[in-house]
């Protein structure tokens, strides 16, 4: 399980994000001395830091650059300012992306979970069961056969891969579609699933996506 | 300035010269001096009155028109006081001291404003800023709701548009420079304002097809997310109860440059409204249907558009459909 380090000032927005996140299915930490920030962000052993751009007392674009010379465990800077500038700023500080307040939490879901596969080890195979998962080629293989999958099907199926054992909702695989220039409507994302659901039983995995009514879809 | 002008805003003067010198005349003549002696004073002061003449219209008329080219030239015509020729005669000097003491206050005045003006922008920048935290902390609560409101999120996205616009309408109307020109893949700037308005487009059943966006762009790409958003909107507010809402936004190379086309199947802009759309406050006859329509939008479209350098146009044909295209200029500066 992921754990992630908030380091947000607003109380009640820090506890929000904590509870999108545990729903979410990652372990949270969040800051209780903003006077020692830097000193609890380097103690920490999270996977991912979610840093606000402004706190008290100490500018969050001062406080990555002094972290970066110490660890480099990603960041993702929050923001509520919109200038462009602070966007490169924070880039050439060292953040591997940014997200700007209001959060829309299926796109902040997204950006984490994208930043998170981003630093896992590259070069390793993915495999889900017995099934091989080529991403290039856009293709699952189990032994001799192989089924081609279409790039929405990749897409959902990487979004689901990412979160095994969790509930994506549908709201989340939307975002990820749209995120992916794949303009899908509510019906379109039903059809994709329930192709995804047969190339899988095919390959000897006939129940593996499963649906939780209202909630969304689980991959086992 | 001409000589008629010059003598005719002489006239009393010259009146009461001639009347002197006939009064001196009639008096000579009472004394029985020479005709003779009367004709040769009656030369020396008509000439020297000409002389003086010549010289003060000559000088006078040198000043003046230095002055008026002066003035025509300006671009900014409140600057004269500096730009006036040194004077060789009272009035001159005169006339300076009081436009630069009229400048000087002005300059005052409008530096005072500036000021008020610059404190009120960045008092809302602040507050934009400050109050997207508890909007940020609502999107999130309602989230994380054991049965999350698509209503409510897509209430909030409301909110949080308007707010964007306090902020858009406070860079647009100022004449700092806060925007970062980038050359931009016009998918990356379409695909983050569709991503934002997912919600709205697909509670109304919208269709998206994009081409060619891959088409890359010198913009400021947060402006130009914020332009789309408002082109979605109407969209949105204007879409057509007959059939499902469909938009379609491509984008074409030209020997200029790159055209975005952004076309929608919604009512449409009546012929007599298309030519003030994008003027503020404008709301026409669809912004009557609609129950929240400020006129602004588009106003903000043009305006930051404008201030981009970006060309923005506008076709339509009523019922049917309405289209805008935003022409990008090439870098001619650095070439290909």
């Amino acid at each position: 399980m992921n754990k992630i380090l908030i380091v947000e000032d607003d109380g009640v927005l820090c506890e929000e994000l904590s509870i999108l996140l545990q729903n979410s299915g990652y372990q949270t930490e969040t800051i209780a001395d903003f006077g020692q920030v830097l000193a609890q962000m380097k103690q920490s052993d999270a996977d991912l830091i979610l840093l606000d751009i402004t706190l008290p007392g100490v500018n969050g674009e001062v406080l990555l650059q002094e972290y970066r010379k110490e660890k480099d465990t990603p960041v993702i800077m929050l923001t509520s300012r919109t200038g462009e500038i602070d966007e490169v700023l924070s880039m050439s500080y060292g953040a591997d992306d940014y997200i700007t307040k209001p959060y829309h939490p299926a796109i902040l879901l997204l950006r984490i979970s994208a930043v998170l596969r981003r630093g896992a080890k590259t070069g390793a195979v993915i495999s889900y069961h017995d099934i091989r998962v080529h991403t290039a080629r856009g293709s699952l293989s189990a032994g001799e056969r192989e089924e081609m999958l279409t790039k929405n099907e990749m897409l959902i199926f990487r979004v689901l891969l990412d979160r095994q054992g969790e509930i994506v909702s549908r709201d989340e695989l939307m975002t990820a579609l749209w995120d992916n220039d794949e303009y899908l409507n509510d019906n379109a994302l039903s059809v994709n699933i329930s192709r995804l659901r047969a190339k899988l039983a095919s390959l000897g995995l006939p129940d593996a996506i499963e649906t939780r009514k209202k909630q969304g879809y689980l991959l086992q | 300035m001409t000589i008629r002008d010059y003598l005719w805003d002489r006239r009393a003067g010259y009146g009461t010269l001639a009347a002197a010198l006939s009064l001196s005349l009639l008096f000579l003549a009472a004394f029985r001096t020479a005709a003779a002696a009367m004709w040769l004073l009656s030369g020396i002061f008509l000439i020297s009155v000409t002389l003086h003449s010549i010289w003060d219209y000559t000088r006078k008329k040198a000043y003046y028109n230095r002055v008026l080219t002066s003035l025509k030239d300006l671009d900014q015509k409140f600057l004269l006081p500096e730009m006036l020729p040194e004077p060789l005669f009272y009035e001159g000097t005169l006339l300076g001291q009081v436009l630069s003491e009229c400048c000087k206050s002005m300059t005052e005045h409008v530096a005072e404003h500036r000021r008020q003006n610059r404190e009120f922008r960045e008092y809302i920048e602040l507050w934009v800023h400050e109050v997207k935290i508890p909007v940020a902390s609502l999107q999130l609560m309602v989230h994380n709701l054991a049965d999350p409101s698509e209503k409510m999120s897509v209430q909030l996205r409301r909110i949080d548009d308007d707010i964007e616009q306090v902020l858009y309408y406070a860079r647009a109307e100022n004449a700092e420079k806060d925007y970062l020109i980038q050359e931009t893949p016009l998918q990356k700037i379409f695909g983050s304002t569709a991503v934002k308005n997912r919600e709205a487009l697909q509670m109304a059943g919208a269709q998206l097809e994009t081409a060619g966006l891959e088409a890359r762009v010198l913009t400021d790409a947060k402006w130009m997310e914020f332009i789309l958003g408002q082109l979605l909107d109407n969209s949105l507010k204007y879409r057509s109860p007959d059939r499902p809402l469909q938009i379609r936004v491509w984008a074409e190379e030209q020997k200029d440059g790159v055209s975005l086309h952004y076309r929608d199947n919604g009512i449409g802009i009546p012929a007599e409204d298309l030519p003030y759309i994008f003027e503020k406050t404008f709301t026409g006859s669809n912004g009557r249907l609609a129950n929240r329509s400020t006129g602004m939008g588009l106003y903000l479209v043009k305006n930051l558009c404008r201030r981009l350098e970006h060309r923005i146009e506008a076709v339509s044909a009523p019922g049917e459909y309405a289209e805008f295209t935003i022409v990008f200029s090439r870098n001619t500066l650095f070439g290909e």
